[in-house]
């Protein structure tokens, strides 16, 4: 019994946590694109800085009414929202938000997470597929060209983190990075990959997330001025809330992800044991904020690359990089 | 300026437009000259500043495709449909006398300088047919094509003479003189309340407008 | 899906080649990008634009038609219609036209303050470029910005003409009277708000301040040079023997710019460059919008500061009897080329008026231009022509 109390309260705690992080990072979306535009933005909902102004939008989507092309599979067609949103879901459950607070400490944690967070790509595809629409299918493809080409390097700067790490457990990534790295004058220092030497990797991480997450400036799949919409165009109603909550939720989780590999993920410096579950969680939504912000920073700065250009980007930069990145991890690994 | 509260003294004002610069003018007429002569065009009209140019149908690519070494731009071509019968809008100035036909016009500038000539030729009103400019000037297609829509005229050459604002379906060249406007024939022509005198004062002219004193220190 | 032509392809497995059929792809009349109704039926090979098909006349309003059952005084209300983003530049060469025929010279300051409204109106329809032009290419945050500016223009305009876009201020012979007022404001001149002069100067100030910042944060951004640089390319005599004016035009090197050549307005009396860049794609399209933003306001502040006091309006007959005669008045508009052949019958409307409308020649050259380009590129390339539908259907 206690273990499926565990179960149901990990549930609740991570769906709870991808819903409300969601909401909040939408509204933080709106309410810092609008402040970059010379705008106020949401204001409203709530009676107060429009907080309220996400709720009533997923509100009102959930009251339109659920078209469907007629010629769209459907049994695909309303499948497909389901499966982008659970992948990004279940990479909430192996990250660690304090030492004990990880809903499931995998030895593998970043094998399944790279593993499942690339699982979204079937999602789009299936939504572009089988929309019967002409701008969704191309959108659909768009999207998994892009997902393919950027998935590679994200998994490349991971190993080197891994290699770094000599863990793949997201818990063992996070202590690698809390252990002293040298000591001045009696004071252990210990500092996150970030610092040590990742930052070529990191990076590319976050390059390669922001494709991962289709926004601007690697937003082609959605495209709305060449595309409508792309593989989003035919939703409506619930399930393009789906979507729509879905690309926040990776937002969180991707930053959640880098947070982890590279930011030294929950620990501080200096404060071991229990306490850490406590503050852990809030170090790491402070970590995931920033993150975040960086994410929607870009996504009002910048206006969107092509398709071969990203193509390019990706195999003849980022790919490259992130190898060379790798051997030059393993040598001082080795050498040090 | 002139007043200008007849139509004689129209006429003469007119002509005082004309005169009043008439190095211009004779600039003007020098060119079109020239141009008549270069292209071996029928003749030419120089009023109000614009240059027309009159050639014979048969000649029009031919023509305008030499004038277009020189008047690189080419910037418009479409055509006026000269008829007795008008359902629409004013007769012409004198209906007896009027030869029915189209007329073809293209308009050509420089881009070194104001130069341009409008090119006009002259089409019967049953069955005009002109060669297309399409294959030379590539531009002119889509105009051509408006120019098929609206009056009917065939551009023997043009390979995509398909509607280009109406509908597919469309019946008509709603351009004709002979092509009524459904709402004028529903509603009166609303412009029939100006032209009568305002109640009060005189209605010849008004008085041109005087800037208060005060206004000045604006600028 | 068995049909009997599938098993057998199926049987003949390996050794047919795979058919990759082009797809045809309807873009518009209700896309993001097409500015309002175009619509192009292009021939895709996966990101690969075959052949475009341009289809307009959504917003065919018949113009030209219309004019010949209206007096010259209305056609006014008409033509300002026609390129919404800057009505004002839009009567001007009719009127001109119409004072042209009638033999008629509107006065100094009426010449002048058209040619300020004008200049106003370009910076706005060259602003909402700068807006609309960075959301094509998926940057949203220039819009608001571009547009915020913008608001400064269009209030300028109101405050004069009492309208934003539709103006109608022009008349033969001057600008706007103070008519129908009745006997006791008949004499009063409606002349410029009071206080018009400064607030023009210091939007123009704002203007240079845009320029700057679109300059630097559009125009130098690496991403957007990435995407507009190379793109699109229409070489010089292409553009001239598609009828390209305007910055177009100038883009590919030629530096034509009716301001400088027609004599419709006083721009001999003021200062300023032709901008011109000698690339002719995307980026070059872009930048030179940029500096006639820039010389636009320098032309506004001279004539701001040159503007002679005098009559707003010329004598002109109660009943506008126009003369018989054919006339072609064009001027610089926003996008190009704007003319209008007057023919006159001696009427009190013309017979005929045929609307050279810049757009629609701008148009025209997309089914060349999109030949063969991504379909990225084909959004990038629509946008920097910067075509109102409006202007293309009339």
């Amino acid at each position: 019994m206690n273990f499926w109390l565990e179960l149901i309260l990990k549930l609740v705690a991570i769906l709870g946590f991808v819903l409300t992080g969601a909401l909040v990072v939408i509204y933080a979306e709106l309410k810092a694109g609008s402040h970059m535009q010379s705008r106020i933005g949401p204001y409203y909902a709530g009676g107060r800085w429009g907080w309220a102004q996400p709720l009533a939008d997923g509100l009102k989507f959930l009251q339109k009414e659920d078209l469907a092309p007629a010629a769209a599979d459907r049994t695909v067609y309303g499948l497909a929202p389901y499966v982008v949103m659970m992948s990004t879901i279940a990479v909430f459950v192996v990250i660690p938000f304090g030492p004990d607070m990880v809903g499931r400490d995998l030895d593998l944690g970043i094998y399944f997470v790279l593993a499942v967070s690339s699982l979204s790509v079937l999602g789009i595809l299936m939504a572009g597929w089988s929309s019967a629409n002409k701008y969704s299918l191309m959108g659909g493809l768009r999207a998994a060209a892009q997902l393919i080409a950027y998935e590679l390097p994200l998994v490349l700067v991971s190993a080197a983190v891994v290699i770094q790490a000599g863990t793949m457990s997201l818990n063992g990534i996070v202590a690698s990075q809390a252990q002293t790295w040298f000591t001045v004058g009696g004071v252990d220092v210990s500092a996150p990959f970030l610092i040590k030497g990742q930052i070529i990797g990191f990076t590319i991480f976050m390059i390669a997330s922001v494709a991962e997450l289709s926004r601007i400036p690697f937003d082609m799949p959605i495209a709305e001025s060449e595309l409508t919409m792309g593989y989003l165009t035919e939703y409506s109603g619930i399930r393009f809330t789906m979507f729509f909550l879905g690309e926040y939720a990776a937002m969180i989780s991707l930053s959640a992800i880098a947070a982890t590999l590279y930011l030294g993920g929950y620990a501080v410096p200096g404060v071991s044991g229990n306490i850490l579950n406590v503050i852990g969680p809030g170090v790491m939504l402070a970590k995931i904020s920033l993150l975040v912000f960086i994410f929607i920073w870009i996504r009002w700065t910048w206006p969107r690359l092509r398709e071969d250009q990203l193509q390019h980007l990706a195999w003849r930069w980022l790919i490259p990089i992130s190898l060379a990145n790798i051997a030059v991890i393993s040598i001082f690994k080795v050498a040090f | 300026m002139t007043d200008a509260s007849d139509n004689s003294a129209v006429e003469t004002a007119a002509a005082d437009t004309g005169s009043s610069d008439a190095e211009t003018v004779s600039d003007l007429d020098a060119y079109a000259a020239s141009l008549v002569e270069s292209l071996g065009a029928l003749g030419s009209t120089v009023e109000f500043d614009t240059v027309r140019i009159h050639v014979a149908n048969d000649r029009w690519v031919e023509t305008i495709n030499a004038a277009n070494k020189d008047l690189e731009l080419f910037s418009w071509l479409s055509a006026i449909d000269w008829s007795k019968e008008v359902e629409v809008g004013d007769p012409v100035d004198d209906v007896d006398a009027l030869d029915e036909r189209f007329e073809v016009l293209c308009r050509l500038s420089s881009v070194k300088n104001g130069d341009g000539a409008i090119f006009v030729t002259v089409l019967p009103k049953v069955d005009p047919t002109i060669a297309s400019l399409e294959p030379t000037i590539a531009g002119a297609g889509w105009h051509e094509r408006e120019a098929h829509e609206m009056f009917g005229i065939e551009f023997d050459g043009n390979p995509n003479l398909i509607p280009l604002y109406l509908p597919d379906d469309f019946i008509g060249n709603p351009l004709l003189k002979s092509y009524p406007l459904i709402s004028r024939e529903v509603k009166p022509f609303p412009g029939d309340v100006d032209v009568e005198p305002m109640p009060q004062g005189d209605a010849d002219a008004i008085e041109p407008d005087t800037l208060p004193e005060d206004e000045e220190d604006a600028s | 899906m068995t049909t009997p032509e599938m098993i057998h392809r199926s049987d003949a497995a390996v050794s047919i080649e795979l058919q990759t059929p082009d797809m045809t792809i309807n873009i518009g009349p209700q896309h993001p990008s097409t500015h309002g109704v175009l619509r192009l039926i292009a021939n895709i090979d996966g990101e690969r634009v075959r052949d475009v098909e341009p289809v307009i006349g959504y917003m065919h309003r018949g113009y030209e038609k219309i004019s010949e059952v209206r007096t010259y005084a209305q056609i006014t209300a008409l033509v300002n219609r026609i390129d919404w983003v800057s009505g004002f530049a839009n009567e001007v060469p009719f009127v001109v036209g119409v004072e042209r025929l009638v033999g008629i010279e509107a006065p100094p300051r009426a010449q002048y303050i058209r040619m300020i409204l004008s200049e106003l109106a370009r910076i706005s329809s060259h602003l909402v470029f700068m807006s609309s032009y960075p959301l094509e290419l998926g940057a949203t945050t220039p819009l608001m910005h571009a547009l915020r500016e913008r608001e400064y223009i269009l209030e300028l305009i109101e405050e004069v003409t009492g309208g934003r876009f539709h103006p109608n201020f022009n008349r033969v012979g001057g600008v706007k009277p103070n008519y129908g007022g009745g006997s006791t404001t008949k004499k009063q001149s409606m002349d410029l708000p009071a206080g018009f002069f400064e607030r023009t100067r210091s939007a123009m100030d704002r203007m240079d301040k845009i320029c700057e910042d679109i300059e630097s944060l559009v125009a130098g951004n690496e991403l957007f040079k990435m995407r507009t640089v190379g793109v699109g390319v229409i070489p010089a005599d292409k553009a001239l023997e598609y009828g390209l004016t305007g910055p177009n035009l100038r883009a590919s090197g030629v530096a034509y710019d009716l301001r400088k050549v027609e004599n419709y307005l006083p721009y001999d009396e003021v200062d300023f460059d032709v901008a011109a860049q000698n690339g002719g794609d995307c980026y070059d399209r872009y930048v030179v919008r940029l500096e006639e933003i820039r010389e636009s306001a320098k032309i506004v502040r001279q004539a701001v500061d040159k503007i002679p006091s005098g009559p707003l309006q010329a004598k002109v007959p109660r009943v506008l009897k126009v003369p018989k005669g054919q006339v072609y008045s064009r001027s610089e508009n926003p996008k190009g080329e704007f003319g209008f052949y007057i023919v006159s019958e001696g009427g009190k409307m013309p017979y005929r008026l045929k609307i050279r409308s810049s757009s629609f020649s701008n148009l025209s050259i997309l089914p060349w231009i999109l030949k063969g380009q991504l379909l990225p590129d084909l959004v990038a390339i629509m946008g920097s022509l910067d075509f109102v539908l409006g202007d293309v259907d009339r």
